[in-house]
């Protein structure tokens, strides 16, 4: 599904050069739901942004299926932001002039597809996330949480292949919270959607199928949940980021 | 069913406030220049003003700078409207929107907005300045001349500005959707301006860089022209301000980042100094089209109160109530004829005096211009005859003014005005003076006395010997005949029927205007060039005509060689004669008011609505109504006070300094009290700004939720 592979970005401070991403390389597979975690500055955002192509990388290889969307041009970058990809960022992006119906329905409005299946497919996107009652209402007179379902559910009304979140729960309280990854799940397991979000939160990656964990950008070791209970595995990451940071203490 | 156009139709309607605001600044902008560039291209003030004259490019100087005012604040508005765009811009890329139909709905929407705020501001900028100067008519003043004529190529300015505005709107949108980062253009709409920490005595190199390039502004032209023998381009000369508008710059950003309190002091003003801070750039770059505004208003307000103070003293100050003269041989009414009319009009002539004086050759320095590459350039050549002066003799002049003067032989004696000065046109500088008729010369020296008299202005005085030797052969058209006499129970009357008797009487040899030299116009031909002021040039050089069926324009009495000075005519005209000159610096000042009025305003308000979040988060911590308000009076009172306060001072000092330079490095007596007039009307204007500054607190205070009543 997702290929990621020695990708390397560098930004340039006035004379100064910042290598963020040192050669990064891993998988994502179809239906997988993957985080990735890491201490500030280790990349993660920087990551997330490279295969988003919001910002170009120096080199290295992102594959979506069989497209490497590192070469893409402008017009074709869109269409697979349209078609491929779905965004869930932290502050939510929805457009305040717009109900939630029609911040949902915006990607299919953007890609031309306008029909009574997307008003169809919003108004069922509404109803798996539980935001039908405020469908008709506008950004500024929902919750935070009902934000976040909403831009899930915007992520998901083009069926993308890829769903890409940038610490999704950054901004919301822990209901709030736990209420947006339901939403994630209920994705996966209800549309078969496949999950990519980078995250600070031990608790939202702890619902995750596998977590990267990123260090001065490297991927430094990828978690497998497997048949581990959710409290265990939030406990194991713990650890490691724990262990993490106690290994950059230590560093002369 | 939703299309892509209907979201951009919702999202125009959710946010048509911003709309409003671009749509406002734009047509605001276009409106004020279009009312200003009719006024000015008006035949009406063109018939008037005089060419190449300073009222002239006084008026285009102000205009300059009000069209720098309106281009930076169309700019504003226009970055403003981007940010605001910037978060729905962002998230429709980030969803997959292609930049081309993006660029393509923006285009149209910002397209459509400047055409249409262009469109009206040109449209409805013409029956504003039709009515600001029908008002003017009907409550100040109302003259035949005053008529108000338009030139329709006068919009071709506005025109020029409005494809300006329009391009550079549709620049700036380029360069917005070419950005390639998308988080960048995301985050634009919550971007902070900070400026770099400044050093503190960034502010005394400021004022002394104003001061500075005032100095240089104003005396580098004239050391150009005196020293060099160079007319420098105003465009080039213009550059000699430069240093002055950046120290503005610095005092202003001085003003923004460090503040002039120091130490504790400060701190009841850190929030809002620090809010202030982070809309640095915009706030400063504001603050100096208000200042600039504000001083090019300033200078359009001053005029009429100056002429009409200075005016109205040098007036009441005349030694004779009436003055006129002649050419010998005609026949004007003489002392009888004058008694007979003062009686009809219950007046008494007293001090009847008559004398007569002679136009002579006198010797100058003729400057020669020629084109070279860096513009034109002159050279003096003496001539022994280059321009003509009216002489009296000594005798003639005790007679006339009471005097006792004594000249010795060879020695001249210069009238200069009541004050002592030559305004700047009168010098006591000639060395010979030669009879036009015989050629016969005489060399004189400057005698040490002064004479003074604003009736006799500019005449000059020889010894009884000297006139009778230098005059010998004269012929009669050569010499005029002066009048002085006063008046007891003066009458407006009698002397509007007397200055329309001497019209009457008046024959075509003296239909000429009063800088018509006959000496000059022959050295002009014997040099094979054409003169200027030859009637058959009058409308290559646009010299007004004289029309003796006109007495009572302001044309006529501005520019008639032999206009009677009549106190009591004078003093009533004054402002009829000067109406269109007093009017049109009237309107030009409320314009460039207005349009500080308007930007003050909106910068104000959305200083304040942008930082809305800061005052949420300082009630938070605990801020009372009053200190939120009081920070709220912080941000606002700095956007109005400094460029108010700073433009005001500048141009007052800056006024001062071309009243020394003109006045030959004094100030006269009554050119103080038209200072003293110009700060009455600085007082006037910053009642109704300080008005403007509470209206805009309170409309501040409500949109903040601050108003007296809430904490």
């Amino acid at each position: 599904m997702l290929m990621v592979n020695e990708l390397h970005k560098a930004y340039q401070v006035g004379k100064t050069k910042y290598k963020v991403l040192k050669g990064v390389s891993f998988e994502v597979d179809k239906g997988e739901f993957v985080a990735v975690m890491g201490p500030s500055g280790s990349g993660k955002t920087t990551l997330l942004n490279c295969i988003s192509c919001y910002i170009p990388s120096d080199s290295g290889k992102i594959l979506l299926g069989d497209t490497d969307l590192a070469v893409l041009d402008e017009a074709a970058i869109a269409k697979v932001r349209n078609e491929k990809l779905g965004f869930v960022f932290q502050d939510f992006l929805l457009l305040d002039g717009l109900t939630v119906r029609d911040n949902i329905m915006l990607p299919r409005i953007i890609g031309g597809k306008i029909s009574e299946a997307m008003e169809q497919a919003a108004d069922r996107l509404c109803e798996v996330f539980g935001i039908s009652h405020i469908k008709n209402k506008f950004p500024a007179d929902i919750s935070g949480g009902e934000k976040q379902r909403t831009a899930v559910a915007r992520a998901l009304i083009n069926a993308p292949e890829l769903i890409l979140a940038d610490e999704p729960t950054g901004n919301l309280d822990s209901k709030s919270s736990r209420a947006v990854i339901d939403s994630f799940l209920q994705a996966k397991q209800e549309l078969d959607a496949t999950i990519f979000m980078v995250t600070h939160d031990s608790f939202a990656a702890s619902f995750c199928d596998r977590v990267i964990i990123l260090q001065d950008g490297l991927v430094r070791c990828t978690l497998v949940k497997g048949e581990t209970d959710r409290r265990t595995f939030q406990d194991d990451l713990l650890k490691v980021i724990r262990d993490l940071g106690d290994s950059e203490v230590m560093q002369p | 069913m939703k299309s892509l156009s209907d979201v951009f139709t919702m999202l125009r309607r959710k946010s048509k406030g911003q709309y409003l605001l671009l749509f406002g600044c734009l047509f605001f902008s276009v409106f004020l220049i279009t009312a200003y560039c009719l006024m000015m291209r008006s035949p009406t003030v063109l018939n008037v003003l005089p060419v190449g004259g300073d009222s002239r490019k006084q008026v285009m100087m102000i205009f300059v700078l009000a069209v720098i005012g309106c281009g930076a604040f169309t700019l504003y508005a226009a970055g403003l409207f981007f940010r605001h765009k910037a978060r729905e811009l962002g998230t429709f890329l980030a969803l997959g929107a292609s930049r081309t139909i993006l660029g393509r709905q923006l285009r149209r929407e910002v397209g459509l907005i400047s055409l249409l705020a262009c469109v009206m501001g040109m449209a409805l900028g013409t029956p504003f300045a039709w009515l600001v100067w029908s008002i003017f008519r009907l409550t100040l003043m109302d003259t035949p001349e005053m008529a108000l004529l338009f030139d329709y190529r006068a919009y071709a300015i506005p025109f020029a500005f409005s494809l300006f505005v329009i391009a550079a709107l549709l620049i700036m949108l380029a360069r917005f959707l070419g950005r390639v980062n998308i988080l960048d253009i995301i985050s634009e709409a919550h971007r902070a301006e900070p400026i770099r920490a400044l050093p503190r005595w960034c502010g005394s190199v400021g004022i002394a860089l104003v001061v500075l390039g005032a100095l240089l502004g104003y005396f580098v032209p004239g050391f150009c022209v005196l020293q060099l023998h160079w007319y420098p381009p105003e465009g080039l000369t213009a550059v000699f301000y430069l240093p002055a508008l950046a120290g503005l710059y610095m005092l202003l950003l001085h003003t923004v980042v460090n503040g002039w309190k120091k130490g504790k002091s400060r701190y009841p003003h850190l929030i809002a100094t620090g809010m202030m801070q982070f809309q640095g750039r915009q706030t400063v770059r504001n603050m100096l089209v208000i200042t600039v505004l504000v001083a090019g208003a300033y200078f359009a307000a001053f005029y009429s109160p100056m002429m009409a103070t200075t005016a109205q003293l040098s007036l009441a100050e005349r030694t004779e109530d009436y003055a006129f003269f002649y050419p010998t041989g005609v026949d004007m009414p003489d002392q009888a004829e004058i008694e007979q009319l003062a009686a009809k009009n219950d007046l008494t002539i007293k001090d009847y005096r008559s004398q007569k004086s002679t136009t002579l050759a006198v010797d100058g320095e003729l400057h020669v211009e020629s084109e070279s590459s860096v513009g034109v350039t002159y050279t003096k050549e003496y001539q022994p005859m280059l321009e003509s002066g009216r002489f009296f003799s000594e005798s003639a002049w005790n007679t006339l003014t009471g005097d006792n003067l004594d000249l010795a032989r060879g020695e001249v004696a210069g009238v200069f005005n009541a004050e002592g000065y030559g305004d700047g046109i009168f010098g006591n500088d000639i060395s010979l003076v030669t009879n036009p008729v015989t050629k016969q010369t005489l060399s004189v020296t400057p005698s040490e006395t002064i004479l003074k008299n604003d009736v006799l202005f500019s005449c000059r005085v020889l010894d009884d010997g000297d006139y009778d030797t230098i005059t010998q052969g004269l012929t009669d058209d050569w010499q005029d005949v002066q009048v002085l006499f006063n008046a007891k129970h003066d009458s407006y009357a009698f002397a509007k029927s007397l200055f329309h008797e001497i019209v009457t009487r008046a024959n075509e040899e003296m239909a000429i205007i009063s800088s018509y030299d006959r000496i000059t116009r022959e050295l002009y031909h014997s040099r094979g060039e054409e003169y200027f002021a030859d009637p058959e040039n009058a409308e290559k050089y646009d010299i007004p005509v004289i029309d003796f069926t006109q007495p009572d324009s302001s044309a006529f009495r501005q520019n008639w060689m032999y206009m009677p000075q009549f106190r009591i005519l004078d003093q009533a005209d004054f402002t009829t004669n000067m109406a269109v000159f007093l009017l049109l610096f009237i309107f030009v000042a409320i314009l460039c008011f207005a349009a500080v009025g308007v930007i003050l305003f909106t910068r104000s308000m959305t200083l304040a609505i942008t930082n809305a979040w800061v005052y949420e988060d300082l009630r938070k911590l605990g801020a009372s109504g009053a200190y939120l308000r009081q920070t709220a009076r912080g941000q606002i009172s700095r956007v109005f006070k400094a460029p108010i306060f700073v433009g005001t001072l500048l141009i007052f000092c800056f006024y001062t300094l071309i009243l020394y330079g003109n006045g030959e490095g004094a100030i006269t007596p009554s050119e103080w009290a038209g200072l003293g007039t110009c700060l009455l009307v600085i007082t006037a204007v910053s009642a109704l700004l300080y008005g403007l500054y509470r209206l805009t607190l309170q409309r501040a205070y409500k949109e903040l939720n601050l108003t007296a009543n809430k904490n």
